[in-house]
C-alpha cells in the first residue's frame, strides 16, 4: 500500500510532463483548419469585446428575435487588456468564447496562430457587401477569416467658446479647407494665452499607432513596415522623424498635457480645459452631453504634405474551439453582412457600420448626432472614406509593431528624444521579429 | 490499520495534492519545457532550441535593463515597507486615543483591489491631480511623477506601499501584542524610553513576524504586476519595466511564449536567491 501511496504523486508529475509536452504545440496548425463540427442548432453563444454592453444590447435583441432559440451573453474586456487577454484565452482553447471582436490590423496574426475560424466560403458576399479596403483587410493568405463590422475616422473637435475668446476664427467643416498642424497649434496656443483653455490640442489616443499613423504619412514617412513579407520596420523614415519630433514637442511645450491617458483623454476635451481634441465618430455623441460648445472639422494635415485619415475598425471572428460555431457563424453573419443587423450595432455607439447598404443608410444621419454641433460629420466622412483614409498596414507581425510603436509614442510623449527612441524602436521591431521569421 | 489510516490521510490530502499539481507543479514544468523551445509562425511548427530563448533574453537590452529595475525597486521598495508597516504597528499598540481608527483606516487599502488602487492613483499622479495639488499649496514646484523617467520607479513604490504597509502591519500588530504584558511592564519599571522599549524589547521579540513579513513581501513585491500595466506599461524608456510585467508584455502582448518561459524561469531563480539570501541573513542573527 505504501508504494502506492507514492505511486500516486509520480503518476501525478508523469501527467504533468505529458501535458506539458503537449501545452505548446498549439498555434501552429493554423490555415489548414478542418472542417469544424457546427454544433447544435438552439442555445446560448457567448461573444467577447471590449464596448460595453448596452453597445450590443439592440443587435443581440434583433438577432434573437430573428432565430429563436438561440440566446446571446455578451462579455466585455476593457480595451486596455483585451489584446492580451484574449491572447492567453484563444492560446488556451478556450471554448467559452464563441464570437470576438478582432482588430482589423491583427487578422493576420491572429489568423496565422489559428485563433480564427475559416470563413472563405462567405467570400463572394463579403466582396459584394463591404468597401474594397474592408475586405482585403480581413483576408490572409488568400482566405478569409473575419467579417468586417465597423468602420472609422477621425475628427478634429474643437471648442468653440474657447476659440472666441481667444479671438480665432474656428476651423470649417469643408473637407477642401482642411487647416494644417501648424494652424491648429498657433490657435491652440492663443487659446491657452487668453486663458481659454488649460491645453491647446489633444488626442484622445495619444500613444495608439491608429492615431499617429496619419502624422507620418502626412509627411510622406509610411506606414512603418515595409519588405515583401511585411516584416521589415522603416520608423526611421524622414516623415517619421518629422511627425514625431513635431509630436514630442507639443507635449514639451505644454500645448498638450502629459500623463494623461487611457479613457481620461476624452473628459478633458468635455470639461472645456482644451480647444482642440482628435477623436473619432463614437465622439459625436459622447461629447453632446458635455457643456461646453462645440463643433467638427475634418482631420489637419501638415504643410506641403498630404492629408490622411486613419480607418478600419473591429471586425467579427469565430473561436476555432467554439463548440457551436453555426450559432456563432449566423450571429456573426447577422451583425455584418445582414444590414439591419449591421444597423443595429451602430444605434447606441456612434460608429460607422462596414456594411455599405448599412453605411449608405447611416452616414445622413451623422450630422444631427449632437444637434447644430455635429453639423458637417457626414460629408466629413464620405470625403475623408473615398480620398484620404489610409489602413494600418497588414503584416503578420502587426501585433509586435503595435505594441513596440505604444511604447515609442509613451516614451517621445514623455520626452525621449524621437530620433534616438524610433532608431531604438528598429531595434526592437528587429528583435521581436526575428522569431517570427 | 496503518495502512487505512494511511488511506484516510491521503483522502483528506488528495484535493491540496491535486491542487497542488494541477495549479502548481504543471505549470511549472510547463514552464521550464516550453523555456527551451520555440516557434516561428511563418514558417510554422515548433522546434526545440535549446539554451537560445536564455542566451537571446540575456543578450537583450530590454531584459538586462528590467533585471536591474527589477533589483533595485526590491532593493528599495522592501526596507521601506517593513520598516513603515513595523514603526505603525508599534504606534498602533500604543494605548492611544484613536488607535483603532487610525489602525482601520492604514488596512482599508486592502480591501482595494491592486487595479483600482492604480486607477486612484492614475488620477493622483496627473498633471492637474491631487499629488501636485499638494505641492502647489505647500508652494513646492508640480512633478512629472509617471511620465518622468526618475520618478517613476519611486512613485510606483509610494503607491505599492499605500496598498502594502496595511496588510504587513497586520502580521506585526499581532506579532507585538503576542509579547508578554509582564515583559513591557519590566521594561517601563526598569525606566526605559520608547525608543529603548522599540528597540530592545520589542524588535527582538517579533523578530519572527517579521522575518515572515520580509520574506513574504519581498515575494510579492517581485510579482507586482497590475499597477505597471495600469499605470506605466514599463516607461517612460523602460524605467518602471518590472520583471513581472515584462513577462507578461512578451508572452501576450507580443505574443513570444517561449521566451516568456525562460524569463519566469529566471525570475524563479532570482527570487528564490533573494528569499535564500534573506532566510540566511535572518538565521545569522540568531
Amino acid at each position: 500500500m505504501r508504494r502506492n501511496l507514492f505511486a500516486l504523486p509520480a503518476a501525478a508529475l508523469a501527467a504533468a510532463l505529458l501535458l506539458a509536452g503537449c501545452g505548446g504545440s498549439s498555434g501552429s496548425d493554423s490555415s489548414s483548419a478542418p472542417a469544424a463540427d457546427p454544433g447544435p442548432e438552439t442555445g446560448t453563444i457567448t461573444f467577447t469585446g471590449t464596448d460595453n454592453a448596452e453597445t450590443y444590447q439592440p443587435v443581440i435583441k434583433a438577432f434573437e428575435a430573428k432565430n429563436p432559440g438561440i440566446k446571446v451573453t455578451y462579455t466585455q474586456i476593457p480595451f486596455d487588456q483585451f489584446n492580451a487577454t484574449m491572447q492567453q484565452r484563444l492560446s488556451a482553447k478556450d471554448a467559452g468564447i464563441d464570437v470576438y471582436t478582432v482588430d482589423e490590423p491583427r487578422v493576420s496574426q491572429l489568423a496565422a496562430k489559428g485563433f480564427l475560424v475559416d470563413l472563405s466560403d462567405l467570400d463572394g458576399r463579403v466582396k459584394g457587401s463591404f468597401s474594397a479596403t474592408a475586405y482585403e483587410t480581413n483576408r490572409f493568405r488568400d482566405k478569409l477569416w473575419s467579417l468586417p463590422m465597423w468602420n472609422s475616422t477621425q475628427f478634429l473637435f474643437y471648442n468653440k467658446t474657447a476659440l472666441a475668446k481667444a479671438k480665432v476664427a474656428p476651423p470649417t467643416a469643408d473637407p477642401e479647407q482642411r487647416w494644417t498642424w501648424e494652424q491648429v497649434e498657433a490657435a491652440g496656443r492663443k487659446a491657452m494665452q487668453a486663458g481659454a483653455t488649460k491645453y491647446g490640442l489633444f488626442m484622445e489616443q495619444p500613444e495608439a499607432y491608429y492615431q499617429l499613423q496619419p502624422l507620418a504619412e502626412s509627411l510622406g514617412g509610411g506606414s512603418g513596415i515595409e519588405g515583401d513579407d511585411a516584416l521589415t520596420p522603416a520608423v526611421e523614415t524622414d516623415g517619421w522623424k518629422k511627425a514625431m519630433q513635431w509630436y514630442g514637442a507639443t507635449f514639451a511645450s505644454g500645448l498638450s498635457p502629459r500623463g494623461i491617458g487611457g479613457f481620461q483623454t476624452g473628459p478633458v476635451f468635455a470639461n472645456g480645459d482644451v480647444a482642440f481634441f482628435v477623436g473619432g465618430p463614437w465622439d459625436l455623441k459622447i461629447f453632446g452631453s458635455s457643456k461646453i460648445d462645440w463643433g467638427v472639422a475634418p482631420l489637419p494635415y501638415f504643410q506641403g504634405g498630404k492629408p490622411v485619415t486613419p480607418t478600419g475598425s473591429w471586425s467579427l471572428g469565430i473561436n476555432p474551439a467554439s463548440k457551436q460555431q453555426g450559432m456563432a457563424r449566423k450571429f456573426v453573419e447577422f451583425a455584418t453582412l445582414d444590414a439591419a443587423g449591421n444597423l443595429a450595432t451602430t444605434s447606441t455607439t456612434t460608429i460607422i457600420p462596414a456594411n455599405l447598404e448599412a453605411q449608405k443608410q447611416y452616414t445622413p444621419k451623422m450630422d444631427a448626432f449632437s444637434g447644430a454641433k455635429t453639423a458637417g460629420a457626414a460629408a466629413i466622412t464620405a470625403y475623408e472614406s473615398e480620398h484620404t483614409a489610409v489602413s494600418r498596414p497588414v503584416s503578420v507581425g502587426y501585433i509586435q509593431f503595435e505594441e513596440v510603436m505604444a511604447k515609442a509614442f509613451a516614451d517621445i510623449r514623455n520626452g525621449t528624444n524621437p530620433d534616438t527612441r524610433l532608431h531604438e524602436a528598429t531595434r526592437q521591431l528587429t528583435e521581436a521579429w526575428r522569431s517570427i521569421k | 490499520m496503518r495502512q487505512r489510516q494511511g488511506l484516510i490521510a491521503l483522502a483528506f490530502l488528495a484535493p491540496a495534492l491535486v491542487c497542488l499539481a494541477v495549479l502548481r507543479i504543471v505549470p511549472a514544468i510547463s514552464a521550464v519545457v516550453e523555456s527551451f523551445y520555440s516557434e516561428s509562425l511563418l514558417r510554422g511548427g515548433r522546434v526545440f532550441a535549446g539554451l537560445g530563448n536564455y542566451t537571446d533574453l540575456l543578450a537583450g537590452k530590454e531584459f538586462r535593463q528590467s533585471v536591474g529595475v527589477t533589483l533595485l525597486f526590491t532593493v528599495l521598495v522592501n526596507p521601506i515597507q517593513v520598516v513603515v508597516s513595523f514603526l505603525l504597528a508599534v504606534l498602533f499598540t500604543q494605548r492611544a486615543a484613536g488607535a483603532r481608527l487610525w489602525r482601520t483606516l492604514v488596512i482599508l487599502p486592502i480591501a482595494t483591489p491592486p487595479a483600482v488602487s492604480a486607477v486612484i492613483w492614475s488620477v493622483i499622479y496627473r498633471p492637474d491631480g491631487l499629488a501636485n495639488g499638494v505641492l502647489e499649496r505647500l508652494g513646492l514646484p508640480a512633478q512629472p511623477f509617471l511620465t518622468s523617467p526618475s520618478q517613476v520607479l519611486a512613485s510606483l513604490i509610494v503607491l505599492l506601499s499605500w496598498i502594502g504597509v496595511g496588510y504587513w502591519m497586520l502580521f506585526l500588530i499581532a506579532g507585538i501584542q503576542e509579547i508578554p504584558v509582564e515583559v513591557r511592564e519590566a521594561a517601563l519599571l526598569d525606566g526605559a524610553g520608547p525608543w529603548r522599549r522599540m528597540v530592545s524589547v520589542i524588535l527582538p521579540l517579533v523578530r519572527r513576524p517579521l522575518a515572515f513579513v520580509l520574506v513574504a513581501d519581498t515575494v510579492s513585491n517581485l510579482l507586482v504586476f497590475a499597477p505597471v500595466q495600469i499605470l506605466t506599461k514599463g516607461g517612460p524608456n523602460g524605467n518602471s519595466n518590472l520583471l513581472m510585467y515584462d513577462v507578461y508584455n512578451r508572452a501576450y502582448a507580443i505574443g513570444d511564449i517561449h521566451v516568456a518561459q525562460a524569463e519566469v524561469v529566471i525570475l524563479v531563480a532570482l527570487t528564490l536567491v533573494i528569499v535564500a539570501g534573506q532566510f540566511r541573513l535572518l538565521r545569522g542573527d540568531q
